[in-house]
Parts: C-alpha cells; sequence; structure tokens
C-alpha cells in the first residue's frame, strides 16, 4: 500500500509538466481522485487493511490527497496564468516609455518660496497674505514714506486711475490705488489687526515700474518677514538670518549687514551672504536683500508703543535668492513657462 | 559718487591703507562701493628706470634687436630684448626686472627667444596701463635716475570710488563728508580746509558790490540766499592739480571760476553760482516764481518752458537760472568775464526735486539740493571758493555780503540714554564707546549720569530721534562685529493665511497630477482681455500709467497665460501639454474691482500625438474630477451649487461641452471646466484640442472657521440595492433627475430605513428610446442602521417608488 500511494504521487508531480488546459487538468485530477481515480481505489482498500494497520495506513492516504491537492493547485495556477497572460496579450518591454504624461512640477520660485517658509516657520513664522493691488498709505505713509519720496513717483510705481473702486481692498482715506512695489503693505495691515507679538512672513508678486531686461523685471516676487514683540533687537534679527542663510544655502554660509537706508526700518542693513556654494556665483559676498529694526515711525502709523515694542523686519526677493541657487542668468525665463527650463527643477512633493 | 582718494588725502591721511582696506570701511559704514577705479600709473612693484648702453640686430630676427640696459648704476647691464624702434641708445625708459607683473596680470621671466637670452622688458605705455599706445617704448623726459621705481617718476595716480550715497546722506555727497565718515571709522583726525578770510571780519562797507540788491519773493523755497562780489578776475584754465581732481571723478575742466565752483561742491557739498556780473540786467538779483510758460535756454542748450511751481534766480528782465537746478547760457561765466556775483544759497528740497523732475533735468547741484545741502553751510562754501578765485584768478572782493533771509534753525537735541541702545542692540559696550563715536561725528554730548543730551551737526538733518543715534552707533561700531546667536522665539500658536495654504495644497495636488506650475506676469493687453472677456468693464482694470503697449490691464483670468505657455513650448517641440498656474486675477462687477484668488488648469491634447500607445484622452470629466479636489480644498461646496452648462454668450468655453458654478456675489466663487472653442486654441497656434478648468475665489470666502467634526454613527449593516432606469428629455442635467429621484426614494422609505446614494450608472440615447429623450439607469443603495433589509421590505419602497415616479414625474420607466 505504502508503495503504491508513493509512486501515485510521484506519478502525479512528473505528471505536472504536460497538464495545458482545462480539460487536461480534468482528466488528470480524474486519473486520481475520480470515481475511477487511483487515490479513491485506494481510499476504499483501507477496508482491507488490518485493523492494527489502520490509523497508520489512514494518515498517509490523508497525506497523500494533500500532497495531490498541491499537485492540482500547481497545475491550476499554470492554466490560469496562461489564460489570463493570454487575454491580455504580448508580455510588456519594460523598457518602453509610459504614454502618460511626464511628472508634473512645481515652479522654481514656488519651490524657493516655499523652502523659505518651510525654514521660518520651523523657527515660529507663519504666512500672512495680502492684496497685490494696494493703496499709497499701505504702501507707503504708513512706511514712513514720505510723498515727495522718489519711489512713489509714477516713474517707478504702477498706479489705478484716481476713479478706480476696489470692493475687496480698503483704503485708508482718499488715496490712489497701486500695484504693491513691495510686500510690507501685508505687514502694515497684519498689525492693524492685531496686537503684538506678531510674527509673520509675506510671500508674494511685486511691481515695479522697471523696463524687463536679464536682471530686471516689472513684475516680481518678494518674501518679507516681520517679528514685533518687547524686547525684540538686532541680535535677533542676524540671527534669525543667519539661520535662514545656513538652512537656504548650506551651513558653511556666512551673513554680513551692511548699513544701509530704508524708510521703515531704523536701524537699516543690506544683508550679504557668503559660502562656498555662493562663491560659484563668482562673488565672496553676494546680496540678498535688506533688513532692520521697524522703524518706530511705522509703529506710530499702526498704533503700537514704541517704548514698550520693537521689531525686525527684513525682505529679499525670490527671484534673486533663485538665481543665485541655481546658477541662473536671466530673471526672464522665470516669466517664459519654458519646459526645458522648468522641468530642471523637479521636486514636487518634497517642498 | 566718485570719490578721489588723492583729493580725500586733502582731510584725512589715509596713506596707511590700503584701497582693500578703505573699500570695505566705504561698505562697512554704508556706502556701497559699486566701483575701483584707478587712473594713471598703477601701483608696480620691480619696475624701474633703465637705460639703453647699446642696441644690436638679433642674429636671427629682423625685427627684434638686443640691447644691454642698465638699471643699477653698481651692477652690470641686463640684456633685453627688444621689438619697438623708437628707442635710441642714452633713452631712458622704463623696464620691467624679472619677477615683475604689469597690469593684465603678465609676468615677466627671464625668456631665450632664437637662441638669445632676455632678462626683463622694456616697456610701451600700454604695457605700462598708460594709454594705447603699444608700437613703441615710453620714453622718459627729463632723465630721471636710474633704478628709481616707476611710480615715482609718475606720482598721479590715483584711486577712484565710485560709491552709493543712500538719499538719507546728503552730507556725504563730498569729498568731506566721506572724509569725515573715514576718520570716524578708523579714528583719525579730519582736516578742514583753512579759510583765508576770516568771516568774522568781513567789511561793510568799502567800495559798493556789484548788484544793488537781492529780493526773495518765495522765501518758501528759498530761505537763505547769500551773494559776494568779486571784482576783476582773469578766466583762465585751472591749475593742473585742480583739473587733475575734477577728471579724476568725470568732471570735463570748464575754466578757473567754473571749476572752482564745482570743486567745492565736491569738496564740501554745497553747489554755488558764479554770475557774470554784467550779465545781470538792472544790476539786480530777484529770487522768484517762474512765470507759466516763462523759457530759458539752459547750459545744456536746451530750451525749457518753466510753470509757476519752479523757483528761478532773475535779474530784473529775465530768468538766468533755474533755482539750484541749471544755470542759462545767458547769465554764464566765460573768457571775457571779469566781475563774479557768487551765489551760495538754501533751497526747499522738495521744491528742487519737484522741478528736477518736472524738467527732466537732474545736475550735481538739483542732486544735493533736493536731498538737502548743509542749512548752515552756505557762508563757508563761498568763503572758500572766493580763497580759491583769488588765488588762481586773481580779483578782490568788493562790497558787504548780501543775505537776505537766514539759515535754517536746525537746532536738534535728542535725550537718550545709553542704555536704550544696547537693549535695541541685544549686546553690550560701554558707554564710552558710544560717546566716542557720537563725538567723532561731530556730535555734542552733554550727559548727567544715564540721561544724555545729542545734539548733533546742522549737517545731519536725519538723526532726530534717539533710534537714529542707535544706528550711527552700530554703524560705527561695526554691523560685522554683531556677535552670532541662536534664534530664540517663544511658542506662537498662529497658523498660515488661508489662501497661502491652499495654493501650497493646490499647486502641490495639480502638479502630482502630472502637471506643470507655470507663472505669468499678471499684466495684460486690452486687446486680449476685450476679445475674450469682452463681458467685462475694461476700464476699472486699466493701469493709469503702464510701461508696456502689452501689458496695460490687470489680468482677469488665468487661462490666456496658460495658452501662451502652451503657445510658446508648442513653437519650441518641448513636450509640454499640462499646466497650470496659481495666482491672483481682477474681476469687475458693477464697476467695482475683486482681487480674487484663482487657480487655473489646461491639458493640451494635440491633433498628432507621438506616443508609441494610445491612451484615452482626457475629457470633460475628466476635468470635472480635479476641479472637485481643488474645490474641496478650498472648502467650497460645488455639489449643493450644482453645475450649469455653459449656453453660449462666454467665449472661452464651448457650448455643450463645458460647465460653469458659482457666483461671485451669492456664492463667493466661479469656476468653469470643459472645452476651449476651436476659435480660442487657433488664435494661440495650437492645432489640436484643449481642456482644462479655472476657479476663483474671493479671499474672505476661504478660512471660515469650521469648527470641530462630530463623527456619525454608521450601519453595520449589508446594504440592498434597486436599478431604476428612466426616460427623461435629453436637455435634462442628470443631476436634476438623480435628486429628484432620491428626494422621492426618501419620502417612499419614510423612517423605516435610509436610502444611502443614489447614483447614475447609464446614460442612453438610440434605439428603443423615443427622439428627443435620453434613458438615465440609477442604482439605488438602502440600508437600515438595526438590521440586514429583507427583499420584502425593499421591494415594497422600490415598487411604491415606481409608483411614485409614473404618477408625478414626466418621467417614464423603462423595462
Amino acid at each position: 500500500m505504502e508503495d503504491t500511494l508513493k509512486a501515485l504521487i510521484s506519478e502525479a508531480e512528473e505528471g505536472i509538466p504536460a497538464v495545458r488546459t482545462r480539460p487536461e487538468f480534468e482528466a488528470f485530477k480524474a486519473r486520481y481522485v475520480g470515481p475511477h481515480g487511483s487515490l479513491t481505489r485506494a481510499m476504499r482498500g483501507i477496508k482491507q487493511v488490518p485493523r492494527e494497520d489502520k490509523p497508520r495506513i489512514g494518515k498517509l492516504l490523508n497525506r497523500t490527497k494533500k500532497r495531490l491537492e498541491e499537485v492540482f493547485e500547481v497545475c491550476l495556477g499554470a492554466i490560469e496564468d496562461g489564460e489570463q497572460a493570454a487575454k491580455w496579450g504580448e508580455a510588456i518591454d519594460p523598457s518602453l516609455p509610459s504614454p502618460d504624461p511626464p511628472p508634473g512640477n512645481l515652479h522654481p520660485l514656488t519651490q524657493v518660496r516655499e523652502e523659505i517658509n518651510r525654514i521660518l516657520k520651523s523657527v515660529g513664522f507663519a504666512v500672512a497674505d495680502g492684496p497685490e493691488v494696494d493703496t499709497e498709505y499701505f504702501c507707503f505713509d504708513a512706511l514712513n514714506t514720505p510723498e515727495d519720496h522718489p519711489a512713489r513717483d509714477e516713474q517707478d510705481t504702477f498706479y489705478l486711475p484716481a476713479q478706480a473702486k476696489f470692493a475687496n481692498v480698503n483704503k485708508f482715506s482718499e488715496e490712489r490705488y497701486l500695484l504693491r512695489t513691495h510686500t510690507s503693505t501685508v505687514q502694515i495691515r497684519t498689525m492693524l489687526r492685531q496686537r503684538p507679538p506678531v510674527r509673520i512672513i509675506s510671500p508674494g508678486r511685486c511691481y515695479r515700474r522697471d523696463t524687463t531686461d536679464a536682471t530686471h523685471s516689472a513684475s516680481f516676487t518678494q518674501v518679507e518677514g516681520l517679528y514685533v514683540d518687547k524686547g525684540v533687537t538686532v541680535r535677533d534679527l542676524k540671527a534669525v538670518l543667519d539661520f535662514l542663510f545656513k538652512s537656504l544655502f548650506g551651513s558653511d554660509t556666512r551673513s554680513r549687514f551692511r548699513p544701509h537706508f530704508f524708510p521703515y526700518t531704523e536701524p537699516s542693513y543690506e544683508m550679504d551672504a557668503s559660502s562656498a556654494h555662493l562663491k560659484k556665483v563668482g562673488k565672496e559676498w553676494v546680496e540678498l536683500g535688506g533688513c532692520g529694526m521697524v522703524d518706530p515711525n511705522v509703529f506710530a502709523a499702526v498704533g503700537y508703543d514704541p517704548e514698550v515694542y520693537s521689531g525686525y523686519a527684513f525682505g529679499f526677493g525670490i527671484e534673486r535668492c533663485a538665481m543665485i541657487l541655481y546658477g541662473i542668468d536671466d530673471i526672464r525665463y522665470f516669466y517664459q513657462n519654458d519646459y526645458r527650463f522648468l522641468r530642471q527643477f523637479g521636486h514636487p512633493v518634497s517642498c | 559718487m566718485l570719490i578721489s582718494l588723492n583729493w580725500l588725502g586733502n582731510y584725512i591721511d589715509l596713506s596707511d591703507k590700503t584701497g582693500e582696506e578703505i573699500a570695505h570701511a566705504l561698505n562697512m559704514l554704508g556706502f556701497e562701493v559699486e566701483a575701483v577705479g584707478e587712473t594713471g600709473l598703477p601701483q608696480l612693484e620691480k619696475v624701474v628706470v633703465g637705460q639703453v648702453l647699446s642696441r644690436d640686430r638679433h642674429p636671427n630676427a629682423d625685427r627684434l634687436g638686443v640691447c644691454r640696459v642698465t638699471v643699477d648704476e653698481t651692477d652690470a647691464p641686463l640684456q633685453n630684448l627688444c621689438g619697438a624702434s623708437n628707442y635710441r641708445v642714452g633713452d631712458r625708459v622704463p623696464v620691467a626686472l624679472v619677477g615683475s607683473t604689469l597690469p593684465g596680470g603678465h609676468k615677466i621671466d627671464a625668456t631665450e627667444l632664437r637662441g638669445v637670452k632676455s632678462f626683463g622688458m622694456m616697456c610701451s605705455p600700454l604695457e605700462m596701463g598708460l594709454g594705447e599706445d603699444h608700437e613703441g617704448l615710453l620714453i622718459l623726459d627729463g632723465e630721471p635716475e636710474i633704478g628709481t621705481p616707476i611710480n615715482r617718476v609718475f606720482p598721479d595716480s590715483d584711486t577712484v570710488f565710485d560709491l552709493e550715497v543712500t538719499p538719507n546722506r546728503p552730507d556725504c555727497l563730498s569729498h568731506l563728508g566721506i572724509g569725515r565718515e573715514l576718520a570716524a571709522y578708523f579714528g583719525k583726525e579730519l582736516v578742514y580746509p583753512e579759510l583765508k578770510t576770516d568771516p568774522g571780519h568781513l567789511p561793510s562797507t568799502g567800495p559798493s558790490a556789484l548788484i544793488e540788491g537781492v529780493t526773495v519773493l518765495s522765501p518758501e523755497n528759498c530761505p537763505n540766499y547769500i551773494a559776494y562780489s568779486i571784482r576783476g578776475v582773469k578766466i583762465a584754465p585751472s591749475p593742473d592739480w585742480l583739473q587733475g581732481y575734477l577728471r579724476a571723478v568725470d568732471q570735463r575742466p570748464i575754466n578757473n571760476v567754473v571749476d572752482i565752483t564745482n570743486f567745492v561742491l565736491l569738496e564740501l557739498g554745497q553747489p554755488l553760482h558764479a554770475f557774470d556780473a554784467n550779465k545781470i540786467g538792472g544790476r539786480e538779483i530777484i529770487v522768484r516764481q517762474a512765470q507759466e510758460g516763462e523759457t530759458i535756454v539752459t547750459l545744456d542748450n536746451k530750451e525749457r518752458i518753466l510753470n509757476s511751481d519752479m523757483l528761478v534766480i532773475a535779474d530784473a528782465e529775465k530768468p538766468l537760472v533755474v533755482a539750484g537746478v541749471m544755470g542759462s547760457v545767458e547769465a554764464e561765466v566765460d573768457e571775457n568775464t571779469v566781475d563774479i556775483v557768487l551765489e551760495s544759497a538754501y533751497f526747499n528740497p522738495p521744491n528742487i526735486r519737484k522741478t528736477s523732475r518736472r524738467l527732466g533735468l537732474s545736475s550735481d547741484s538739483s542732486y544735493r539740493f533736493e536731498r538737502g545741502v548743509d542749512p548752515n553751510g552756505a557762508d563757508f562754501a563761498a568763503l572758500r571758493a572766493i580763497d580759491l578765485i583769488m588765488e588762481m584768478a586773481g580779483g578782490e572782493r568788493v562790497g558787504p555780503v548780501i543775505q537776505t533771509g537766514a539759515e535754517p534753525a536746525v537746532e536738534r537735541e535728542i535725550a537718550i540714554s545709553p542704555q536704550y541702545i544696547r537693549n535695541l542692540a541685544g549686546f553690550d559696550f560701554p558707554d564710552g564707546r558710544i560717546r566716542e563715536v557720537l563725538r567723532a561725528l561731530e556730535c555734542a554730548v552733554r550727559e548727567r549720569d544715564d540721561h544724555w543730551k545729542v545734539e548733533p551737526p546742522s549737517w545731519r538733518g536725519d538723526l532726530y530721534r534717539p533710534a537714529d543715534l542707535a544706528e550711527e552707533f552700530l554703524r560705527l561700531y561695526g554691523s560685522d562685529r554683531i556677535p552670532d546667536a541662536p534664534v530664540a522665539m517663544s511658542g506662537m500658536d498662529h497658523r498660515d493665511a488661508p489662501v497661502a495654504s491652499l495654493a501650497r495644497q493646490h499647486s502641490r495636488y495639480l502638479a502630482n497630477r502630472h502637471f506643470q506650475e507655470c507663472i505669468n506676469y499678471s499684466l495684460r493687453s486690452e486687446d486680449e482681455i476685450s476679445r475674450w472677456f469682452g463681458h467685462l468693464d475694461l476700464d476699472p482694470l486699466r493701469l493709469e500709467n503702464p510701461i508696456a503697449s502689452d501689458q496695460t490691464h490687470l489680468r482677469v483670468s488665468l487661462i490666456p497665460g496658460l495658452l501662451d505657455a502652451l503657445k510658446f513650448n508648442r513653437a519650441r517641440d518641448t513636450g509640454l501639454e499640462r499646466v497650470f498656474e496659481v495666482g491672483n486675477i481682477f474681476h469687475e462687477r458693477e464697476r467695482r474691482v475683486y482681487e480674487l484668488f484663482s487657480v487655473a488648469f489646461l491639458v493640451f491634447i494635440p491633433d498628432r500625438t507621438t506616443s508609441w500607445k494610445k491612451r484615452e484622452a482626457f475629457d470633460f470629466y475628466s476635468a470635472k474630477s480635479i476641479m472637485e479636489v481643488l474645490a474641496k480644498a478650498a472648502g467650497l461646496d460645488i455639489e449643493s451649487i450644482g453645475y450649469r452648462t455653459v449656453d453660449g454668450g462666454g467665449s472661452l468655453w464651448l457650448q455643450g461641452h463645458s460647465a460653469s458654478v458659482g457666483t461671485l456675489t451669492d456664492d463667493g466663487f466661479e469656476a468653469q471646466i470643459g472645452r476651449l472653442r476651436f476659435k480660442v486654441v487657433k488664435e494661440w497656434d495650437l492645432e489640436g484640442d484643449v481642456l482644462g478648468g479655472s476657479l476663483e475665489i474671493l479671499p474672505a470666502k476661504l478660512g471660515e472657521d469650521e469648527g470641530l467634526v462630530t463623527y456619525r454613527p454608521f450601519s453595520q449593516f449589508p446594504p440592498a440595492a434597486k436599478d431604476l432606469a428612466l426616460v427623461v428629455d435629453e436637455s435634462l442635467l442628470a443631476e436634476t433627475v438623480r435628486c429628484q429621484l432620491g428626494k422621492m426614494a426618501r419620502q417612499v422609505a419614510g423612517k423605516r430605513f435610509d436610502l444611502e446614494a443614489v447614483s447614475v450608472f447609464d446614460v442612453y440615447k438610440g434605439e428603443g428610446i423615443p427622439k428627443g429623450k435620453k434613458s438615465l439607469a440609477f442604482n439605488l443603495r438602502f440600508r437600515a442602521n438595526d438590521r440586514t433589509l429583507t427583499d420584502k421590505e425593499v421591494g415594497e419602497v422600490f415598487s411604491a417608488l415606481q409608483d411614485r415616479v409614473e404618477a408625478s414625474t414626466p418621467y417614464r420607466i423603462r423595462n
């Protein structure tokens, strides 16, 4: 009996490759477990087995049955695979490209903006927003920029007609609407809305009446930061910008403040950075933007007491930052949307 | 502004500083050095005077001479090869010795040419950096001593710094002003030019002045006017040193008197004007507003039409000078001038700025007046000029000084405590250092314990608050010495503005859906907007002062910019087919403009594709699915408002294949999705189809606090499903029928169990369906909270529903 069963299994195993279709499979199966199948016959033979051998032979029969079922499973699997593959046609060529569109990307200006946001958010800033069309008051007067300041000239700033009415941009009084020249307008609107502490960044589009060339654009993007609280110092300002530049340009980055003049900060500085990466641009120190301590007159305009609060503000161009980061030599590429340019900056998810 | 190092040497000794150190100091003082120029002979090491002792022809090169040259009389002469021909034995020439470097980085080594050795090089002017001539050697006149370093033979080299002087520092638009800053920075002494005329002892009588008087009719625009008379000058070219200074800073020497006024302007920052006294009609100066339309021919030979806002210096008959801006050809000092009236004044800065702008005429003089000259500096400058005139042009001062008005008051006292400066800075330094800095800047400091009173000098109109003094201190203390510190901030629970986080979500989603982000200018042309958005009133979107004819209006949609991007990339065959942009746009409603947040996406399906495998094309429903996600991220309830088909009239979207939802006024947003019209696609030279969508939202609509979500329990039992097909008018929206059917099913089911969902699973037209009708097949899913539904109870409800549909709607049930 034992030998019969062993032979039965090895015969079934050897038979697997020959079973290619479902009818063949059925016939194959019937050969063992059909009414006249060899296993069926063996099972019937258990009656003749002496009583003391029955448990052993019973077990053996069960094992044989199990093994046969495994063999059938393998056969059926191979048949199903064959049928499925036939249904799906020719085998694939894994080297062929997907006909679906290539991955999308975020614009490099968005990537740099989001990277700056990410870094500054990690030290507690939040993004604030405001309108691109703003008014002379929020863009200049409240920022201590006098009426006859050259920046306010029609040569340099885009204005809307005196009769223009904006439903969702409020005026201070009867001043003109304009396209904001910096996102400091957002700082004013935020400070008018809330009491200190204020800690915001305001990225966004700005406009200056420049003729467009390789380094100028009438429309550009800026990010500005503002922190107002009790006891904010020049040293804090330096610390946050050091942190930002090290994060952005590499941990070997050094930064430097050069005294400068802006109507809305006192003291005012231009900030330079220097690093191995930036040196590739060809200069020891690369100018990045402006910063300083909020001018007392700005606090007066928003009703903060300069005796109680101090604050810092900083701002720089995102285009300039991206140009330095990536070594881009023409600002117009950012607005041309040439895919060969845009797809070079492909990290849509990570930033 | 250009600053000459040689000129600066008159006020501060910088001989121990290199050009680089000075440039660094200027940068760190807040005067950005934009360029450093060298004039004259650069500093050259190992280039000395040599003498040619002999000259022979090179045995193997006709054009070369072999010379013996002595550069040290105690040492043997050097052998030198030379290609020039303009020299003779005995000439003295510059010789670059082995090991020297010439301008342009040319290193001199011992060389050998066709078998003859050469040690050092005799130089041409070009090789020395002294001009263009490279044909011949530079032959030195006057037998300079052999071996003398060449810079001693050409001592007039100079370094010129091109500085950016910020508008708050008009006091530094002069050599003395910059000298003062450097003196304070380096801790050196500042030497003022010495006046030969003692201003305290001017005669008040004597020969009378050259003019009768000065009448100022606009004292608000001209608070102080001083006129001195000088008789008998001899106009001639200026001496070389003066011409040299002026040329170094790009000024053209004219004649001694004019050069002196320019020199004083660049030395002290006070513009002066010299009149030819004999050209002043009526011997009288009148400072008045110009008459409307009055004309004057300025020194640049242009006729200027004046208006009554502009101040002029006139005689009895005509305007002679646009005050503070530019003189006229009429009263110019020329070679025949013998008598001079010298003007030194203080003009109201905004008025000068306005005039200069209006005339489009800026001069060294207007540049300074409009920023504000030293209110107390007029007299000193005039006397300085008189000293120089008498020294260089002769003549004598006659008559008393004529002064109309007075120096504007400048007394300012700032109360400050040194602790305030330390608090703002955030680091420590002693009181003494603060005092030192303020005094170096010529501020008077009076101290009583921690209460200081600081009085800045008259020329520092920018200092009037404690913050201004803090800045001055930090500037001179050195902003490069601000100590490093960790970022230390208290926690704040605040989040990003809703628009910012929405923009982030939208752009990430679309980028992940294989769209490329684009950024376009937000100014567009009138033509384009009126062509595609003709229903809008363009006027409120127009800029008052556009700079380019194709950028005159605020954009009303992101779609045209995205079409530009597709067109641009199509023309360049870059393969870009899916684009999106996130940005602000502007909509006009009843002549009022709304600034809106917008996101738009387009898919270009070219007629001819190059892909090896065909895909089912992006269609209306693909766009709908994307819009669903965009709207959801913005918290907009598109479903309950419902899409409407675009019914013509719109000019971008194709009727019957596009839809819109929402209105700005009612819902705070609008969205369009679908297929762009062929006319649009053609206009942008795209051969194929373009689909997409655009969403525009009022920013105020975003970020409405939704509060916390409360969990609703849901059934743990299986659903029961039924299908029902209805024949309806083909013009009906599926959603209309679906809603109606759902409502009826809920009514029929009542409280027995829930209708969980109704969804369309088939839309059919054709055989078996009457013309003008379509069949909509719905799947209804019922479920109870507390049990498994039986066929019986569901069947009852379903048959009641069918009865209801037959009875109360025009729809027919299809079997």
